[in-house]
């Protein structure tokens, strides 16, 4: 019996072997068409779309490929560019645009007329472009726009908090379900009896929208929010049967999966799965290049899921895929450089590592050591120890690029303000002017060389994930040259909760991305509120907070970006948040099948603008 | 007394059920304040009112906007209609939908390997049992060790690498189209043994070795026993003494291993999947835990814990076959 069972696995196995002992056909290499192979990592894809997807792995990148928001934004200029809509306008009380002569926005026009107006708003004028569709072939109009946005602010069928986040800025809003203040007007919907007249031939493509009296308001509503096609959620959206349904219907589900856009892209049902995501292009994207050219210059996309980046880098590297749409360790560098047909992406960053002081602990978690933070003296000392060069050298393998002390990245060369970084670039300089001041805040040492207070040596720690521990050991090493002791603690699972937010620390690791789009929420986020935000050190500075705020609600943009460039020295001076390093974006992509990839800061080699300028290799 | 055994192990087996329900519960809540405030943290110049509208929104979406113990009450009754919850993902599923759609492929993988390392490592054991210090002996002892330095990711690794990537003799990660094209035709069969093979490999060579040294072990010991020396002197076959007396005693140890592979058959093979790209359990549990989808982990975990402890019941309940003395044992 025994030797019977062991003769069938035998058997068995050989037949395993024999058929597993034939390769898969990768696809890629023998396809002669114009399809891009787009290399994942992820624990999978998504195999429903419902319109406003969810904010985790590739699903953001689909929804930008199917849908479409009314504006993209430039973060390099700080502009508003073309997408479903063409132009935009604040608009004075008689519905005129508040204009310059070149058509730019007169923002000292714009706060000399709401600055102390009665109204509560600012009326914002939008104009569509013409000939924009469905991917089913309905005309894209206004009140596609209104429906999206009046959904959005309507949670009894939106069901999407996400959305509610999004129009928060929009004065048109709900309680529990009926429509207690409209904030959007379109030819259809009130315009006229608001003031805003539309001709007959503009029903279709302007609007109006009420939106908070601060210039950051329409940032979100322009940017963020996808829209959605009225004609196919309309009629099977209701109360029972919300947009983000916890239990959608047949028919709910039926377009969740079949996905109606505006954007450059549709779906090819028949060839995606939870593996692989095939889009194909759309021939009559309103939207064209030089010459009236496509925009998009790949017709496939194909999306291969990787489940591990190292499978993923062996596939790219093997030829399975022409991109890999990850970014990968500094320590993979060796493996691409060495390569043929692989085109290696080292995009700046823009995201920064910073030391992050418990300046201000709450009064049950102070301590004399921790009191010690409260000296900016004794924190510009740390600063002044801090090398980054060597940081980006040892840490990143030269793969990174310095931060500003004030935080704000030097390739945005129109905002940022070289004033804040004042200390001296020579190594041996800064840390004599650390030691000296040092020296006279904290003279006594023990017989290790570290700094005395009170006859206790002077010691912190600083939370970090084991990722760090490479970043901490730098520290321990140049804050020793100083005669201040620092030592490695693990963050745990849950560091909010059980240290950060409490002010049970006394230093960590904290990544910062401040750009023109987020300052409105990240310099609150990082530097004014004492809650559950990113100001886990407690910083309370009355200046900075009071010059945050004005920045926050100026309606005067020039005024705005001027604020924006003194905030930055004063952040600086007060050494809170001490720039560590910004690291690249490394990523890599095959040129055997296509080539002239493009770089673009904080992403990798997938990206918008390789898409529009990528050409196959013939 | 065999009954009353098997009535209090299953008993305690519902016992360890509702502490595990319990935990399963409570432990992705730790260290969480407000999951509504980790959704959506405050976005534009939104005023404070403004945002605790919008955490209401999401509590009372997903059901976090009664108390805790409420919140337990409502999966506990959800539980006793085998409603396992609707998962955060797109399209809300329903978390038992997931778990049949991905178990069927886990349980391609770990069944078979479980069979291979069974046969094989029981047959490989014996022998290096029965030449007890030649070479059959030394080879799986150094085996052994090796296999013990080397856990079953690293083999994955290696073998995909050599024999996927380089030398391209097997499919280097799966399919993408396996599942969706799978139709029960000799075809997608072939698709599914060829996309298998070096996952199951992989798992293989460290169970096979493990259920070897276990069983030459076990072996080992019995064959000590004077019962066997009793057998020999009566003029027994070898192969007689080795299957019909040895074997069979020495199987409760090898019973116990079994148990603990039934155990983990469906959570066994988590990074083994992931490098192999498998659509199982494993991967499911994965994209559960990035994606911070509470209903869908809970539901994993607690549809694995019941596994294991249906296993362990199963396994109890074999020992009482195998060798009465367990349930005498057990009265004691």
């Amino acid at each position: 019996m025994i030797k019977k069972c062991i003769l069938v696995v035998i058997l068995f196995l050989t037949i395993i072997l024999s058929y597993g002992c034939q390769a898969s056909e990768y696809p890629r290499r023998s396809d002669s068409s114009n399809t891009l192979y787009v290399g994942a990592v992820a624990a999978s894809f998504p195999v429903s779309f419902m319109p406003w997807l969810s904010r985790e792995g590739i699903a953001p990148t689909i929804a930008s490929m199917l849908y479409s928001t009314l504006f993209s934004y430039n973060e390099e200029t700080g502009m508003f560019e073309s997408s479903l809509a063409k132009e935009w306008y604040y608009v004075d009380e008689d519905g005129e645009p508040i204009t310059l002569p070149n058509g730019a926005v007169d923002y000292v026009r714009l706060e000399t007329i709401y600055s102390d107006s009665s109204k509560t708003y600012l009326p914002v004028k939008i104009i569509l472009n013409e000939g924009v569709t469905w991917s089913d072939g309905t005309p894209f109009t206004v009140e596609d726009v209104f429906y999206t946005l009046d959904i959005g602010t309507n949670n009894a069928l939106s069901n999407h908090a996400g959305a509610l986040a999004w129009t928060s800025d929009l004065q048109h809003t709900y309680r529990n379900g009926s429509l207690t203040k409209q904030g959007i007007f379109t030819y259809e919907n009130g315009a006229t009896q608001q003031g805003y007249p539309i001709a007959e031939d503009e029903k279709d493509t302007v609007m109006y929208l009420h939106v908070n009296k601060v210039l950051g308001a329409i940032t979100t509503l322009f940017t963020t929010i996808l829209m959605l096609p009225k004609h196919i959620w309309e009629p099977i959206v209701t109360v029972e049967n919300q947009l983000n349904s916890r239990d959608p219907s047949a028919e709910t589900l039926f377009q969740y999966q079949n996905p109606v856009g505006t954007g450059p892209y549709l779906l090819v049902r028949d060839q995606s799965n939870a593996q692989v995501i095939t889009l194909q292009r759309r021939e009559d994207y309103h939207l064209r290049g030089e010459g009236d050219q496509m925009l998009f210059q790949v017709e496939t996309i194909k999306f291969m899921l990787y489940q591990e980046l190292n499978v993923a880098i062996y596939a790219l590297l093997k030829g399975h895929i022409d991109i890999l749409d990850a970014a990968v360790s500094s320590n993979y560098l060796s493996l691409f450089e060495s390569k043929e047909d692989i085109f290696l992406s080292k995009a700046e960053g823009t995201f920064a590592q910073t030391l992050v002081l418990n300046v201000n602990p709450v009064v049950t978690e102070r301590n004399p050591i921790r009191d010690v933070l409260q000296n900016v003296d004794f924190r510009k000392a740390l600063a002044l120890a801090v090398n980054q060069e060597e940081l980006i050298e040892r840490v990143l393998n030269q793969s990174g690029q310095k931060m500003s002390s004030g935080l704000m990245r030097e390739g945005l060369i129109d905002f940022y303000n070289p004033l804040a970084d004042t200390l001296p670039t020579d190594v041996d300089d800064r840390l004599v002017q650390a030691n000296q001041l040092l020296d006279t805040l904290y003279p006594n040492k023990d017989e290790q060389g570290y700094r005395l207070l009170d006859s206790q040596r002077i010691s912190f720690q600083i939370l970090g994930s084991p990722g760090e521990q490479e970043v901490i050991s730098y520290l321990q090493i140049q804050f020793q040259k100083i005669g201040i002791e620092v030592k490695f603690a693990t963050k745990g699972s849950s560091p909010e909760k059980t240290y950060l937010y409490p002010s049970k620390f006394d230093m960590t690791i904290q990544g910062v991305t401040f750009s023109l789009s987020n300052v409105d929420i990240m310099y609150m986020a990082h530097f004014v509120t004492l809650g559950t935000s990113s100001n886990y050190g407690r910083l309370s500075n009355t200046n900075l907070s009071q010059k945050i705020n004005t920045m926050r609600t100026t309606l005067n943009l020039n005024h705005k970006y001027e604020l924006i460039m003194e905030i930055q020295p004063m952040i600086a001076q007060l050494y809170y948040k001490i720039p560590l390093y910004s690291s690249n974006v490394i990523s890599a992509a095959r040129t055997d099948r296509y080539t002239n990839y493009q770089v673009v800061a904080g992403s990798t080699v997938f990206n918008t603008d390789t898409l529009q300028s990528i050409q196959r290799v013939s | 007394m065999q009954k009353s055994y098997w009535i209090k192990r299953v008993l305690y087996a519902v016992f360890i059920f509702l502490i595990v329900m319990t935990l399963n519960f409570f432990i992705p809540r730790i260290g969480v304040d407000d999951p509504a405030a980790r959704y959506y943290p405050p976005q534009g110049n939104m005023s404070e009112i403004e945002y605790e509208i919008i955490k209401q929104a999401t509590r009372e979406q997903y059901g976090f906007d009664v108390s805790t113990f409420q919140q337990y009450l409502n999966y506990v009754s959800k539980l006793t209609q085998f409603d396992l919850g609707t998962s955060f993902r797109s399209g809300s599923p329903k978390v038992s939908d997931l778990i049949k759609e991905r178990l069927p492929w886990t349980l391609v993988l770990s069944v078979t390997n479980l069979i291979i390392c069974l046969t094989i490592g029981i047959t490989l054991g014996s022998l290096a049992a029965w030449k007890r210090g030649r070479w059959q002996d030394t080879v799986l002892l150094n085996a052994s060790t090796i296999s013990t330095a080397l856990p079953a990711f690293f083999i994955a690794l290696i073998l995909s690498f050599y024999l996927g990537f380089e030398l391209e003799l097997f499919p280097a990660y799966t399919n993408p189209n396996m599942v969706s094209q799978f139709d029960w035709s000799f075809e997608a069969i072939k698709v599914v043994l060829a996309n298998a093979a070096l996952p199951i490999i992989s798992m293989a060579i460290g169970g096979i070795i493990s259920y070897a040294q276990g069983t030459r072990n076990s072996v080992i010991a019995v064959t000590n026993e004077d019962f066997i020396l009793t057998a020999r002197s009566k003029g027994l076959s070898q192969r007689s003494v080795l299957y019909k007396h040895t074997l069979r005693n020495a199987m409760l140890p090898i019973v116990t291993s079994i148990g603990m592979s039934i155990s983990g058959l469906i959570g066994g093979a988590v990074i083994i999947e992931q490098i192999f790209n498998w659509n199982g359990m494993g991967t499911l549990f994965l994209e559960a835990n990035s994606t911070n989808d509470y209903p869908l982990m809970m539901g994993i975990m607690l549809f694995m814990s019941s596994f294991a402890i249906v296993a362990n019941l199963v396994t109890e309940l074999c020992y009482s076959l195998l060798d009465p003395r367990v349930t005498v044992g057990d009265k004691r």
